[in-house]
């Protein structure tokens, strides 16, 4: 059974990209935003996070935070266009598993994936 | 009574001593005379001791009616006993009578005469009568003493009623005299006060200060006003205006508000100093008129902007290096969004072999490259690069096209001819922006309503939604470039609006009310023939 990866981002063809790059080796499931994810992973199991941090509605960070009051072994990948530490992204570095700036290279994301739940 | 001093203490007793002194003279000139140890005698040294008690009596005291006429009654008496002891209608004592009338009638209680007259008159009478029985009243001796006494009477009352009229006016008019002159004294006095109270507080007021004559001298100059142009008080005030270098401009200013007869307000005037500094000053000019309505003058009140300048120069600066790095960040941001798109789909590309998914990929690719082209133009339209070109635009066909395509219930109302001059792609993306706007703020039960009319001159557009408003503390930011209160927004949407109205010389309102929905009034100039 493939292992099933979360992907939240606002932006369609984000989430369209990270689909083709990962749907060979594992389930992938979209959420369009932060509420939807925190609905989802409670109600669904699921082996990892690929999230964006802005976003309407939900704010990814504070989508991360309800996410590890639930779940606290689900690993967490941050994609975003801001680096680490620019602006407001100020993340506990204990909630999330890797960060990644955008673009994304193909390898590099199928790599930290592999890393993380294997495939 | 409060009139001259006519007849005061000091007079009276000196006419009361000639009084006693013609008694005496009279007593001892008379048939009987003057002797030692006799009637006459006593009577003599009682006048003079009543006298000199008399001169001691406070002033006020003599002055009271009843105690003067109560004084001349006791002179009477006196006198009527000297008439009794030198031997009555046969003596000539009856005369000092007169001058005792004269003195009642002349003295402070003028009306004292008539009534001093009638009881000597009784008294001479009675006395006449006692002292020699038998004498007629149709005497010729009573015929004419009596009438005398009362004629004496009048007339001095009269001699003393006109005295003192004219005294009074003349102490009148020597008070009034001496009021007027205080007057004028404190009249002088008030100005001088006034003078240095205008000085000090011309001279205390932050502003600069110069006031200049019809002809443009210059009048009044105040240390601030030195301060700024940089030269003495000495070297201003009584020059022409035109002949001070560098201040010129003003002068043109402050010809034109005499010419017209208008205060200047807030009017901006870049004079030089005397170090031929540039100096910009907000002034207001006002002209003088004086109290027959015609100009005399202008004072212009002025204040020194170069601070200001410098600090909004600084604001400027430092605004442009916050929009600077604001923009950096969103240029950033958005650009990298549609670029992990278009360089992701691109690494996919070399390992696909699927016609379709190929296809799909390139497709997501150039939708980025929109994205991002889309981006670019954001950036030229807030940063005034592409130039404007003008049109007549049909509002209402451009504003049917633009919200056609949209998922949103609305209803356009057009009540005038709707054509405006403008650049189109700006328009529609003005309205485009204002209509986002307002389907984000609304739910999916939300209407928009669009009134396009014809207001003073401009055409106005009504952007109405029924969504959640915007919160007044906003209200003020909303065209503040990368202002925003949306997670996903750019924060340009709306400082586009602003800056494309801008660019169009129109202008726009944003009124709001939260829970009830947020109104946008549009005007954009109406198009008038190609004007």
């Amino acid at each position: 059974m493939k292992k099933r990866i979360l992907i939240c981002d606002d932006d369609a063809s984000i989430r369209a990209f990270l689909r083709e790059a990962l749907e060979n080796n594992y389930e992938i499931v979209e959420a369009d935003d932060g509420k939807e994810a925190v609905r989802l992973i409670t109600r669904e199991h699921f082996d990892l996070l690929i999230t964006d941090i802005k976003m309407p509605g939900t704010h990814g960070l504070e989508a991360i935070e309800r996410i590890r009051e639930r779940n606290k072994e689900i690993p967490i990948i941050i994609c975003s266009a801001y680096r680490l530490m620019e602006d407001d992204i100020i993340v506990k570095t204990s909630d999330v598993s890797a960060f990644i700036t955008k673009p994304i290279e193909v390898p590099t994301i199928r790599k930290k994936v592999f890393e993380l739940i294997g495939s | 009574m409060d009139i001259i001093n006519f007849m005061n203490k000091r007079a009276l007793s000196l006419l009361r001593f000639v009084l006693i002194l013609s008694t005496i003279l009279v007593m001892t000139y008379s048939n009987k005379g003057l002797h030692f140890g006799e009637p006459g005698y006593f009577l003599a040294i009682i006048y003079l001791i009543s006298n000199f008690i008399l001169v001691r009596l406070p002033e006020r005291l003599i002055n009271m009616p009843a105690v003067s006429f109560a004084i001349f009654l006791f002179d009477i008496i006196i006198i009527s006993a000297g008439v009794y002891l030198t031997g009555g209608v046969q003596t000539d004592f009856y005369l000092i009578y007169f001058l005792i009338i004269f003195i009642a009638s002349t003295g402070q209680n003028t009306g004292a005469g008539i009534p001093i007259a009638i009881v000597a008159s009784i008294i001479y009478i009675w006395l006449v009568h006692h002292t020699e029985p038998g004498i007629s009243l149709w005497d010729s001796r009573f015929l004419i003493r009596i009438p005398f006494l009362f004629i004496v009477s009048f007339v001095s009352s009269y001699w003393s009623e006109s005295m003192h009229k004219e005294l009074k006016k003349k102490e009148e008019l020597e008070r009034f005299n001496r009021e007027l002159k205080k007057e004028v004294e404190r009249i002088a006095a008030k100005e001088i006060e006034l003078r240095i109270y205008n000085e000090k507080l011309i001279n205390s007021v932050a502003s600069g200060i110069i006031a200049v004559n019809i002809d443009g001298v210059i009048m009044t100059v105040n240390p601030e006003a030195e301060r700024v142009f940089g030269y003495k008080k000495d070297e201003l005030i009584d020059y022409h205006i035109k002949s001070i270098p560098g201040i010129e401009p003003l002068y043109e200013k402050i010809e034109s508000s005499m010419k017209n007869g208008k205060a200047i307000i807030r009017e901006e005037v870049e004079v030089l100093n005397r170090n031929q500094e540039k100096i910009p000053l907000g002034c207001n000019i006002t002209p003088l008129i004086n109290p027959g309505g015609d100009i005399s003058g202008c004072v212009v009140l002025f204040r020194d902007l170069s601070e200001i300048r410098r600090l909004e120069e600084q604001l400027r600066h430092s605004e442009r290096l916050s929009y600077l790095g604001k923009m950096a960040s969103w240029v950033a941001h958005e650009i990298r969004n549609p670029l992990t798109s278009i360089d992701g789909f691109a690494q996919l590309l070399f390992d696909i072999k699927d016609e379709k998914k190929r296809e799909s990929y390139i497709s997501e690719i150039r939708q980025g490259v929109k994205r991002i082209n889309n981006i670019i133009d954001d950036i030229l339209t807030f940063a005034r690069i592409k130039r404007l070109e003008f049109t007549k635009i049909d509002l209402k066909n451009l504003i049917e096209n633009t919200i056609g395509n949209m998922k949103v219930k609305y209803q356009l109302n057009c009540y005038t001819e709707p054509l405006i001059k403008g650049e189109e792609e700006a328009i529609r993306r003005l309205f485009l922006n204002l209509i986002n706007n307002s389907v984000e703020a609304m739910d999916e039960n939300g209407m928009i309503v669009i009134n396009i009319d014809a207001k003073n001159g401009w055409i106005l557009t009504e952007v109405i939604d029924n969504g959640k408003g915007i919160p007044e503390k906003d209200l003020k930011n909303i065209f503040t470039p990368f202002f925003t209160t949306k997670p996903r927004g750019t924060g340009l949407g709306l400082a586009i609006v602003k800056k494309i109205i801008d660019d169009h010389n129109g202008k726009i309102e944003i009124r709001s009310e939260l829970g009830k929905g947020t109104t946008c009034l549009v005007y954009l100039p109406k198009y008038n023939n190609g004007r």
